[in-house]
């Protein structure tokens, strides 16, 4: 697949964007997770724009066993915060709720948590959750000055289910047998479209030539875990001799799967749909993880299952002792790697990536 | 530096939580044999409306800090583990889990009911659904989201909250037929509201010179407010505490004989190395306040029975807003005369300790107030370094001392 090298390689520095913005008068507001909808962003005429950890070390404000992905999250904000407009927080994991905390005392721009319900099967939590996208609402339009009516956030909400569709539509690709797309070329796509402009993105993606199916004996892996933003690591595992034909990461398929219902309530249809998509390992009932990790198996004729761990990561690390169960009785090969920062430790994780492929049969 | 001993002492009331402990303890063993419905909670959860529907509350978070106490934790975290449960977990929850996993022969008997509100951490979520992926027991997972100010006591979040207290009354109706009775639970809320207010005023009594009641009876006398609120036992257990903290001002006796540190203690304490506390009185330094012993006092209003318990579990521990948090513990520092602050970065507690680097400065900024920050764990005792700890206590006092 061709991929136009501004996306493709916007991963390694997305920052770079940030000055396109300036330049140009665009007003932006960062966001930590795929819970944010980026919708209501957009309708305010400003550009949500996801916060990663790329090319930050872990910050010296929170102590070392604090998840280190949040902790550099939160560097990035500080290193570059006269960039933004404002930020929001959602309160998924404690790290993430915390990070507000301190960040409420470091930063001089507008901050918004956003407080999204655990229980996600409870229906109080629907009502809740639209009282939070109210708020959110109107903490926009006052602090960023940014107006949302019902016509543009009908319109985002397009956008957005566009793009929802455009990507879906690549990934189906690899379902059955196939080999369409890499992985490490599909999320370095998504991840392009959690800082370009949505128009802009939307139409670049439908410029892509997918190409055929390709032959290959790559050992087909579903990749279990929270936010990828290191696509070194994605192409690691298809140097070892893997493909990894699905995912449940929120950098990855749990961004895009399921659309916002078109109705004259947007703000209840994204309530809805943010609450209701596949669940976070920090939200959300794990039988419904469980079963759409065994739906992705089946639907991707895939031969093993990879959990990659932050060694920090209160949610994956639960999760993952009944994913582990789950799979061992259904006799699907796994393994879990629990990292740090991948980056330094890439050696030690190929050597158990590659035993484990070939232990599949690679 | 050598630290003269110095004699430290801990009250008489203190002395009997062990068996109130036990008491409590087999209770639920008892009720359990009568066929009456027990639940497993987390510590922020409302017992009083549990005890009003007769659901007999045992939180696994005490069942862990006396398992570290009394040196038995090992059994339990090392079974947790091999199943896969990683040692960066929460060590309440690992022993907890490993509990489960060993076949639940202990103090703790099986639930029929897993109740958390998530209110202190996230973990618990996480925690109670690994519970009942063992267990099988039905789950109440309740919400009580961040309060972000005192607006969210009065609107959506309050009605959320109260919602929920409903469901979880439904939820006992249908499946233990339990009846709830609102003049009965009021009349629980009363003690609860007793207990808490009892408990407030001894701890005021802590501002006096010499301090009357030190980190190792706050540690200990907190065990009936977070499970027994509600109960008769709890008030005439803080009656008598008052009682005699009361005696202690009046003759001015205090924790230490010469007392030459005030200090604030941040954090859950350490289970498995309580003496830590003692090594400080022995180097002429008490604990005079911890937000830990005041997390779980409330005067609740009981002619909104509810509404009122549900702004209590909204409002517990590390739910509200980090600037209301800082206000206290700045406040603390005046009330309580306090000289220096130890904060106990707790590897099991994130939710506690992400924001303490940033509190500590503010603390430092403000009043100038000297604090030692250490690293370890609450109840598992592999992470303790106790000479490297006792050192930098050595070294703390010595800058108290200069400052």
């Amino acid at each position: 697949m061709k991929i136009p090298s501004s996306m493709r390689s916007l991963y390694k520095n997305p920052f770079t964007l940030l000055n396109r913005y300036k330049d140009t008068g665009v007003k932006v507001v960062g966001y930590t997770c795929s819970y944010v909808p980026e919708e209501l962003i957009i309708s305010a005429g400003l550009q949500p724009y996801r916060l990663p950890n790329i090319g930050a070390n872990a910050s010296a404000l929170t102590p070392s066993f604090v998840c280190p992905f949040a902790s550099a999250t939160l560097e990035n904000i500080l290193r570059f915060e006269s960039s933004f407009s404002g930020f929001v927080i959602a309160h998924t994991c404690d790290p993430m709720w915390r990070l507000y905390d301190i960040l409420k005392t470091k930063i001089s721009k507008p901050l918004f948590l956003l407080r999204v319900p655990h229980n996600t099967g409870n229906e109080l939590s629907l009502d809740f959750f639209k009282m939070e996208l109210k708020r959110f609402q109107k903490f926009l339009e006052k602090n960023c000055n940014g107006k949302i009516d019902h016509n543009a956030l009908l319109n985002s909400i397009e956008l957005c289910n566009e793009s929802r569709t455009l990507l879906k539509n690549i990934y189906m690709l690899n379902s059955g047998s196939k080999y369409a797309v890499n992985a490490s070329d599909l999320f370095s796509i998504v991840l392009a479209g959690m800082w370009m402009p949505k128009s802009e993105y939307n139409a670049k993606i439908k410029e892509l030539n997918i190409g055929d199916d390709k032959i290959s004996e790559n050992v087909r892996l579903h990749l279990n875990g929270t936010a990828i933003y290191d696509i070194d690591l994605i192409k690691m595992i298809e140097d070892s001799g893997g493909f990894i034909a699905s995912d449940d990461l929120c950098t990855g398929s749990r961004y895009f799967w399921s659309k916002v219902e078109k109705s004259d309530d947007p703000i209840h249809s994204l309530a809805y749909r943010y609450l209701k998509r596949i669940p976070c390992p920090s939200q959300g009932p794990l039988k419904e993880r469980l079963e759409y990790v065994n739906y992705m198996i089946k639907e991707f004729k895939v031969q093993g299952v990879i959990t990659l761990a932050g060694r920090f990561c209160d949610p994956i690390l639960y999760d993952s002792v009944h994913l582990r169960n789950m799979l061992v009785k259904n006799g699907i090969p796994t393994m879990i790697i629990d990292y740090e920062t991948p980056a330094q430790e890439i050696g030690r994780i190929k050597t158990r990536v590659e035993a484990f492929i070939e232990s599949i049969g690679g | 530096m050598s630290l003269q001993r110095k004699k430290s002492r801990v009250l008489q009331t203190t002395k009997k939580i062990g068996e109130l402990i036990m008491v409590y303890f087999s209770n639920a063993s008892d009720v359990k044999a009568q066929g009456k419905p027990v639940a497993w909670i987390t510590v922020f959860t409302p017992v009083e409306l549990l005890y009003a529907l007769d659901i007999y509350p045992i939180a696994p978070e005490h069942f862990g800090a006396m398992c570290s106490a009394r040196g038995f934790i090992m059994e339990y975290l090392e079974e947790a583990e091999r199943s896969g449960y990683s040692q960066n977990l929460c060590s309440y929850s690992r022993c907890s889990l490993g509990y489960v996993l060993n076949g639940m022969n202990g103090l703790m008997p099986p639930p029929d009911l897993l109740v958390t509100f998530r209110n202190s951490c996230d973990v618990y979520v996480k925690w109670w659904q690994s519970l009942q992926m063992h267990l099988k027991a039905p789950l109440f997972l309740g919400e009580t989201p961040y309060v972000l100010s005192s607006e969210d006591l009065d609107n959506y979040v309050l009605d959320y909250v109260v919602k929920q207290l409903e469901q979880l009354i439904e939820l006992a109706e249908e499946k233990f037929g339990s009846r709830f009775d609102m003049d009965r639970f009021v009349d629980i809320l009363k003690l609860s509201d007793k207990a808490s207010e009892l408990w407030l005023e001894t701890l005021k009594l802590r501002s006096s010179k010499p301090c009357p009641l030190g980190g190792r009876d706050s540690a200990s006398d907190i065990f009936p407010l977070v499970v027994m609120q509600g109960t008769e036992e709890a008030v005439k257990f803080y009656e008598e505490l008052l009682g005699e903290v009361k005696e202690k001002v009046s003759k001015k006796i205090g924790v230490i004989d010469n007392e030459r540190f005030r200090l604030l203690f941040d954090g859950i304490w350490l289970w498995h190395a309580f003496d830590l506390i003692k090594y400080f009185e022995n180097g002429g330094a008490v604990f005079v306040y911890e937000p830990y012993s005041e997390a779980w006092a409330y005067r609740l209003d009981t002619s909104k029975p509810l509404e009122s318990l549900a702004k209590k579990i909204l409002t517990m521990g590390l739910n509200v807003d980090i600037d209301m948090r800082i206000e206290r513990f700045l406040e603390s520092i005046k009330t309580y005369h306090i000289d220096g602050a130890v904060l106990f970065s707790n590897r099991s507690c994130k939710t506690w300790s992400a924001p303490q680097l940033v509190t500590a400065d503010i603390l430092s900024e403000k009043f100038d107030t000297p604090y030692l920050i250490f690293e370890a764990d609450m109840a598992d005792p592999r992470q303790y370094s106790e000479a490297q700890i006792k050192n930098r206590v050595d070294a703390f006092l010595e800058v108290l001392g200069e400052h």
